[in-house]
């Protein structure tokens, strides 16, 4: 039976042996795509699930596509999700997930595959070529040290595709794997840098100029496995079941729910419906440039600009030097130029920017204290050009190679935190790592719950902006003293009206104030967000700067496209599937995952014990004006009416965020004692084998 | 919008207004860039303020104009400048348009700042400048 918006095949890189080996994606099917197919396969090929760090030889990756990469579903066709024990964490490394965008999950499918699971580990550097079903193990001895445009510049040549070659010789030499087939296109390569190569904590997985798996750590998951690069091209095409309601909904989604073109409403509502706009945190250095976005985006957020620098960076990395930048930058333009080279500078070498989001201002802070660069921390750095372009990459050179401070960070910020005896900036907040020894997004968890509860259930700060744009729309208008588009009371009740299936209707999940902060309608909240962005969003891979859409302002109802007849996530999977999956069975698989993924943490040692914040989130309020002057979300006042409300200057109580983890425990039919899944409720999932190994292990989780 | 008119500072004072705090003395300020965040950050000298409040298409200044003016008083020790921020923000409408009203002030004042302090040696370490008490 023919598995429409699936390739088919699942690709299994042995990296001991030197083999690839294939798997039927009929058997994983069932898991949708992304995470989902990326965490079972993670169960079954994974023989050691107590390994708490990332670089142990047992540890396996999975980079995993959905049914709609490769198709025109909006903001959905060019995500992967990459899935396995991470690296640097605290107090150990979970299995966890990062995700990219781009090309390469297209390529991939265009190859003939939906995953790629990399076990084992190479005996020399090793890259990997991939040309529809051939598949080539090279020595990467030439391509080890290179940064990661270089390394992608070296397989380029050597698939074919340098620069300057003519159209028709690359497309020889690019034959030669390709049967009888031809493309135009260069191979998609996703690869590591240095910071991955020396295996550092936030060495990271780069595609292209700016995409990158982030989190996790997996840059030096691969360089523990000695893989350096992989490259895929691929002539075929993806059967979509429904091509005519895929369009359909697609125009539907492009004419109902975003703005016009010709008269654009700036100030609109949504999370769909905004214009194309380069995310980059300080404004382009240029208007001679061009929209660049992911396969089939309707979003085009990242830029290519005529100056040469900062092209296809977006979001965090963008925004890691600023500060520093600014304490030397003589002008706006000066600033928005160091700014955006040194974005250029992680993405080469392979680095993890989102650990200066407020590890930069730790060091700065020791460094002026005398801790680095006096005699507890000897660092060579030239701290006295801190904000140059020069210090950027002295530093970045440092943690990518473990040299200088480099090496006691090279295996986790709070792990260097206690050898430099500085745990107490953990109380005091000067070290704004709040959850697994990651850095606080800024949505921090004292303010806005659905990010810090998620983060802590989950494996890492969870960068899902779902309910976090009712932050972005109201503060914005808050700021400009314009009116709301949608009052607080009009605004729950149309994000209500989304959650379905088991919180429909419920505003009072969404009321963050004082007196609900520990209830049982936020853990509902928190449970219906990481079982929606387990499937809707990581595993059909959906972008996070899209979905969901609550509201939309577009709309003459302002009801968003999510879960809608019309445009809702389940419209573009089922035609492309074929499948008539509704919303709520959506949700569901996305229990089941957001279930697996329990069970591995637990087998991994999970406790709920261990599940708590830094001491800093419970001991120092969240200061007025610490990240931004008010953090505007809708409250219920004293007479149950509904108002915008600064939740900023609390702390959490770590007593009550222990009683409310009870609650939510129960809530998903985990144990509440301990936190681990039930056979109960892993049976009613058809997860009995799940259950089976977790008995063996002896942490199978008490019935109710 | 009228140029504030206030006198230049000092020499001690354009001095200081032209160094850098202490990173304990420093005014936390991140930036809100819709729709994907905000952005963590510091102000730690009269310069990077201006820099921060310049307008920028595609992102608000994230201060906390309250405890800037307290700042500007009692960290850069600008009583002068630190009255001005006050009753701009007074008088404006809302916080994107206090940002506006400061950025001007800011604007002269760092001026006037460079204007006197042009003819001083530069000076970028924080022990020196950092107000006496704070280093």
């Amino acid at each position: 039976m023919a598995m429409h918006g699936y390739a088919g095949k699942i690709l299994h890189l042995d990296m001991s042996a030197g083999k690839a080996n294939e798997v039927p994606t009929e058997k994983y099917r069932r898991w949708g795509g992304g995470h989902g197919l990326g965490s079972a396969l993670f169960w079954d090929f994974c023989k050691d699930k107590t390994i708490k760090d990332g670089r142990n030889p047992a540890n396996v990756v999975c980079v995993c596509t959905s049914p709609l990469n490769g198709t025109i579903a909006p903001s959905a066709g060019g995500r992967c999700d990459v899935v396995g024990v991470g690296v640097g964490q605290h107090p150990q490394s979970w299995y966890t997930r990062s995700g990219f965008g781009g090309r390469f999950s297209t390529m991939l499918k265009y190859a003939g595959w939906d995953a790629i699971v990399i076990t084992g580990k190479a005996a020399k550097a090793t890259w990997v070529e991939i040309a529809n079903d051939h598949v080539t193990f090279h020595d990467a001895a030439s391509l080890w040290g290179k940064d990661t445009w270089a390394a992608q510049q070296a397989i380029w040549e050597q698939t074919g595709h340098a620069r300057g070659k003519t159209a028709q010789a690359a497309w020889r030499e690019a034959a030669k794997g390709l049967g009888d087939t031809l493309s135009t296109q260069p191979p998609a390569v996703l690869c590591i840098g240095p910071a991955g190569e020396n295996q550092t904590a936030h060495g990271c997985l780069v595609h292209d100029a700016g995409n990158g798996a982030g989190q996790g750590g997996f840059g030096a998951v691969w360089g523990s496995k000695n893989l350096k690069a992989i490259s895929v091209i691929g002539t075929g095409a993806i059967s979509v079941a429904d091509p005519q309601a895929l369009l359909k909904a697609r125009f539907v989604l492009k004419e109902k729910y975003v703005t016009s073109w010709d008269r654009p409403d700036f100030g609109q509502w949504s999370h769909l419906g905004g214009l194309p706009n380069p995310l980059t945190m300080t404004p382009p250095p240029t208007d001679e440039r061009r929209p660049q976005a992911c396969q089939s985006c309707i979003n085009g957020c990242r830029t290519r600009a005529s100056v040469g620098y900062g092209n296809e960076s977006t979001c965090q990395e963008t925004a890691w030097y600023i500060s520093a930048a600014s304490r030397v930058a003589k002008s706006p333009a000066q600033l928005g130029e160091v700014n955006m080279r040194a974005a250029d500078v992680v993405q080469r070498y392979g680095l993890n920017s989102f650990v200066f989001q407020t590890g930069l201002h730790w060091l700065e802070l020791l460094h002026e204290e005398r801790v680095i660069g006096g005699g507890k921390v000897p660092s060579s750095l030239p701290w006295d050009k801190y904000g140059t372009l020069e210090f950027a990459e002295k530093l970045i050179h440092a943690l990518s190679h473990r040299e200088d401070i480099g090496k006691d960070l090279a295996d986790g910020w709070v792990q260097a935190a206690e050898k430099w005896g500085r745990t107490e900036d953990l109380a005091n907040g000067n070290m704004a790592f709040s959850y697994w020894g990651m850095p606080d997004h800024g949505y921090d968890p004292r303010a806005e719950l659905d990010w810090g509860y998620g983060s802590i259930l989950d494996s890492r700060d969870i960068n899902e902006h779902c309910f976090n744009i009712i932050f972005t729309n109201v503060n914005a208008a808050f700021a400009f003293g314009k009116p709301m588009r949608l009052e607080a009371g009009e605004l729950v009740e149309l994000v209500a009206r989304k959650l379905t299936p088991y919180i429909k209707g419920r505003t009072d999940v969404l009321d963050f104030g004082d007196a609900n902060m520990y209830s049982e309608g936020v853990a509902q909240l928190v449970r219906w967000h990481r079982h929606y962005t387990r499937f809707y969003k990581q595993s059909a891979l959906y972008c996070d700067l899209k979905w969901p859409d609550f509201y939309n302002t577009n709309t003459p109802n302002m009801e968003g496209a999510t879960a809608s007849e019309d445009a809702g996530e389940q419209v573009f999977w089922n035609a492309v599937t074929g499948d008539r999956m509704t919303f709520d069975q959506g949700m569901e698989l996305g229990r089941r995952i957001w279930n697996l993924d329990n069970a591995i943490w637990t087998l991994q040692g999970r406790h709920r014990d261990m599940v708590h914040f830094a001491p800093y989130i419970y001991e120092t309020p969240f200061t007025k004006g610490e990240l931004y002057p008010f953090y505007m979300w809708p409250c219920r006042n004293a007479r149950g009416a509904w108002e915008y409300t600064d939740v900023m200057g609390r702390t959490l109580d770590k007593a009550k965020f222990d009683e409310w983890k009870t609650i939510y425990y129960g809530l998903e039919g985990w144990d509440t004692k301990t936190g681990w899944p039930t056979r109960k409720t892993l049976a009613g999932m058809d997860m009995s084998v799940v259950a089976d190994e977790l008995a063996a292990a002896r942490r199978l989780g008490a019935d109710a | 919008m009228p140029q504030p008119s206030f006198a230049p500072p000092e020499p001690a004072l354009a001095a200081r207004l032209l160094q850098r705090v202490a990173f304990r003395d420093r005014l936390p300020a991140g930036r809100l860039r819709p729709p994907v965040g905000i952005i963590p950050g510091d102000i730690r000298s009269l310069s990077s303020l201006f820099l921060h409040l310049a307008p920028q298409p595609n992102s608000l200044p994230g201060v906390n104009l309250g405890r800037l003016q307290d700042w500007v008083r009692d960290v850069l020790g600008d009583a002068v400048l630190a009255d001005a921020i006050r009753e701009a923000v007074g008088a404006s409408q809302s916080h994107v348009d206090g940002c506006l009203r400061v950025y001007e002030l800011v604007a002269v004042r760092l001026a006037q700042a460079e204007a006197v302090g042009a003819a001083m040696p530069p000076v970028h370490t924080v022990e020196e400048s950092a107000p006496e008490g704070t280093s």
